[in-house]
C-alpha cells in the first residue's frame, strides 16, 4: 500500500517538477520535487525502493534533456542510497533533522548533477554549483520542511509513518 | 577481485541494486545520440507529456486570466478615452464652424463679436430663456443680437456681471422684423400657437396678399426695430397660403436651439449695415407697424 502510494508521490513529483517548479522558482532556484520523494522514500521505504524510485523517476527527468540521458537517474538514484543509509544513526521525527537531511541530499544530488553536466567546465561547475546549488537546497529544505509539518499534523502516514520501524 | 566484488553485491541486495541502477545510468549516459532522443522521446512523450501539456494549459489558463483582466481594464480606459476624445472631436469641429462663422465678418465687426458659452436653458418644450457665461463686466448689455454659424438666436434680455439671460426668438413673447432675402418682401415672424399653450410653429406676418413669397425662400433680419442688424438668417419658408388680404407664411427656425452651445453676442453696432432713422420709419410705415398721427409726431421730435 505504502509503496503503491511511492509511485504515486514520485509520479507526481516529476509531474510537478517539470511545470510547477520553473513558476515558483526564486532568484533562478527551484525546489527539487524529486530530491524530496527520493529522500522521504529513503526514509520511509529503505534504501531498494529509494534507489529503484529515484533511477526511475531521473530516467524520466533526463528525458527532457537528451544529451545527459541518465545524470539525473545516477545522481538520485545515489541521494536515496545515502539518505536510507542516514535512518539508522539519525532521528527522523526532528524538524531540523528533516531539513538538514533534505539539504544534504539536494546538495549531494546537485553535486553529482552538476558535476556531470559541467564535467568538461569545472569553473563552471563551482559557479553553478554555488549559485543555483546551494540556492536550490535551502529551497528544497525549506519546502520539504513545510510538508513535513503539514505530514505531521494531517498524520500523513506516507511522510512521517515508518514502515521500517 | 571481481569475484570479491560479485560476492559482496550478492550478499548485499540494497548494494547490488544501486549498483545495477548506477550501471544503467551509465549506460543511459554513454549511449549514442540517437539512441539517447529515442529512449527520450518514448519517456517524455508517454509518460510527461500529457501532463507538461495539462500543466502549460493551467499555468496558460492563469495567465489569460491576468490578460484577460487587463484587457477589460485597458477596454474601459480606451472606452473613457474614445468618448473624451469624441467630445473633443465635436468640440473642435463646433469651434471650427464657429470660426469659420467669424471669420465671414469684417474686422471691425469681429471685434464686436463676444464669443461666449451656454451655460443654462430653463424651459419646458420651447426654450424661454438660455443662459450665457458673459455678462456686464464683459460689456454685455440688454437687447443685445444673439447669433451662431445657423443664424439669429435672440437677443439679450437680462444682465449679470458675471452671466447674461438671452431670450430667444422662439420664446412666446418675442417677434423679429424680417425679409425674404430674394424678394425683399418684408414681415413679422413670431410664434404662432395651435392653442393657448401649444406651440405650433412660426409665421410670417404682415405680408400683402399676391406678394413674391415662395417655398424655400430664406428669411433674414430686415435690421428694423433697432434691435438685430439686418441680413441675419431666421430660417426658411416652409408654407405659403394666399389670404383676401394678407399670406399665411410659415417658417422653419435656422437654429436648433437643443444643440446650442457656443454663440456670439453682438456688442456694438458695425455688425450689418443698418438702415438710417429715416428709412426705419418709412418702411414701418409700409408695413403698417406704425400709425400715420404716431409717425408725424416721431419726424416732429426728430426735426425738433
Amino acid at each position: 500500500m505504502r509503496t503503491g502510494t511511492y509511485v504515486a508521490l514520485a509520479f507526481a513529483a516529476v509531474v510537478l517538477d517539470a511545470v510547477l517548479a520553473p513558476q515558483i522558482a526564486i532568484l533562478g532556484a527551484r525546489p527539487d520535487f524529486l530530491v524530496l520523494v527520493v529522500v522521504y522514500a529513503g526514509l520511509a521505504l529503505g534504501a531498494t525502493p529509494a534507489v529503484i524510485g529515484g533511477f526511475a523517476i531521473g530516467l524520466v527527468a533526463d528525458s527532457e534533456l537528451p544529451d545527459y540521458l541518465g545524470l539525473h537517474a545516477l545522481s538520485l538514484s545515489l541521494t536515496g542510497y545515502v539518505t536510507a543509509g542516514l535512518w539508522d544513526h539519525l532521528v527522523k521525527s526532528n524538524v531540523l533533522m528533516q531539513c538538514a537531511i533534505l539539504f544534504s541530499a539536494s546538495l549531494l544530488h546537485d553535486a553529482i548533477y552538476y558535476f556531470g553536466y559541467y564535467r568538461n567546465h569545472l569553473d563552471l561547475f563551482g559557479r553553478f554549483f554555488v549559485r543555483y546549488g546551494l540556492l536550490g537546497a535551502a529551497y528544497t529544505a525549506a519546502l520539504g520542511a513545510l510538508i513535513y509539518l503539514v505530514a505531521r499534523w494531517r498524520q500523513w502516514e506516507a511522510i512521517v509513518g515508518d514502515s521500517r520501524a | 577481485m571481481v569475484l570479491q566484488l560479485v560476492r559482496l553485491l550478492s550478499r548485499n541486495r540494497q548494494l547490488s541494486t544501486l549498483a545495477v541502477c548506477v550501471v544503467l545510468s551509465v549506460v543511459s549516459l554513454v549511449l549514442p545520440m540517437p539512441a539517447k532522443k529515442a529512449v527520450s522521446a518514448v519517456l517524455s512523450g508517454g509518460v510527461l507529456g500529457p501532463f507538461k501539456r495539462l500543466g502549460t494549459s493551467l499555468v496558460e489558463i492563469g495567465r489569460m486570466r491576468e490578460d484577460n483582466a487587463l484587457l477589460r481594464r485597458v477596454a474601459v480606459e480606451l472606452a473613457d478615452e474614445r468618448a473624451s476624445l469624441l467630445e473633443y472631436k465635436h468640440e473642435n469641429d463646433r469651434l471650427r464652424e464657429l470660426l469659420s462663422f467669424f471669420v465671414t465678418f469684417e474686422e471691425e465687426e469681429r471685434s464686436e463679436m463676444l464669443p461666449a458659452r451656454v451655460v443654462g436653458m430653463p424651459g419646458g418644450r420651447v426654450v424661454e430663456r438660455i443662459e450665457v457665461d458673459k455678462g456686464t463686466l464683459d460689456g454685455v448689455a440688454e437687447n443685445m443680437p444673439v447669433v451662431v454659424p445657423d443664424g439669429l438666436v435672440g437677443k439679450v434680455s437680462r444682465v449679470f456681471p458675471h452671466r447674461a439671460l438671452v431670450e430667444p426668438l422662439v420664446s412666446a413673447s418675442s417677434a423679429a422684423s424680417v425679409v425674404v432675402e430674394r424678394s425683399r418682401v418684408r414681415g413679422v415672424v413670431r410664434p404662432r400657437f395651435g392653442s393657448a399653450t401649444t406651440l405650433a410653429g412660426w409665421e410670417m406676418d404682415y405680408v400683402p396678399a399676391r406678394s413674391d413669397v415662395r417655398i424655400g425662400d430664406l428669411v433674414v433680419t430686415s435690421g428694423l426695430g433697432g434691435v438685430y442688424p439686418p441680413s441675419l438668417v431666421v430660417g426658411r419658408v416652409t408654407s405659403v397660403v394666399q389670404g383676401p388680404l394678407t399670406m399665411d407664411i410659415q417658417v422653419d427656425l435656422a437654429v436648433h436651439y437643443s444643440t446650442i452651445e457656443q454663440v456670439f453676442i453682438i456688442t456694438g453696432r458695425s455688425v450689418g449695415a443698418r438702415p438710417t432713422p429715416e428709412q426705419e420709419l418709412e418702411l414701418l410705415r409700409e408695413l403698417g407697424l406704425l400709425p400715420q398721427d404716431e409717425a408725424a409726431e416721431e419726424e416732429d421730435h426728430r426735426d425738433r
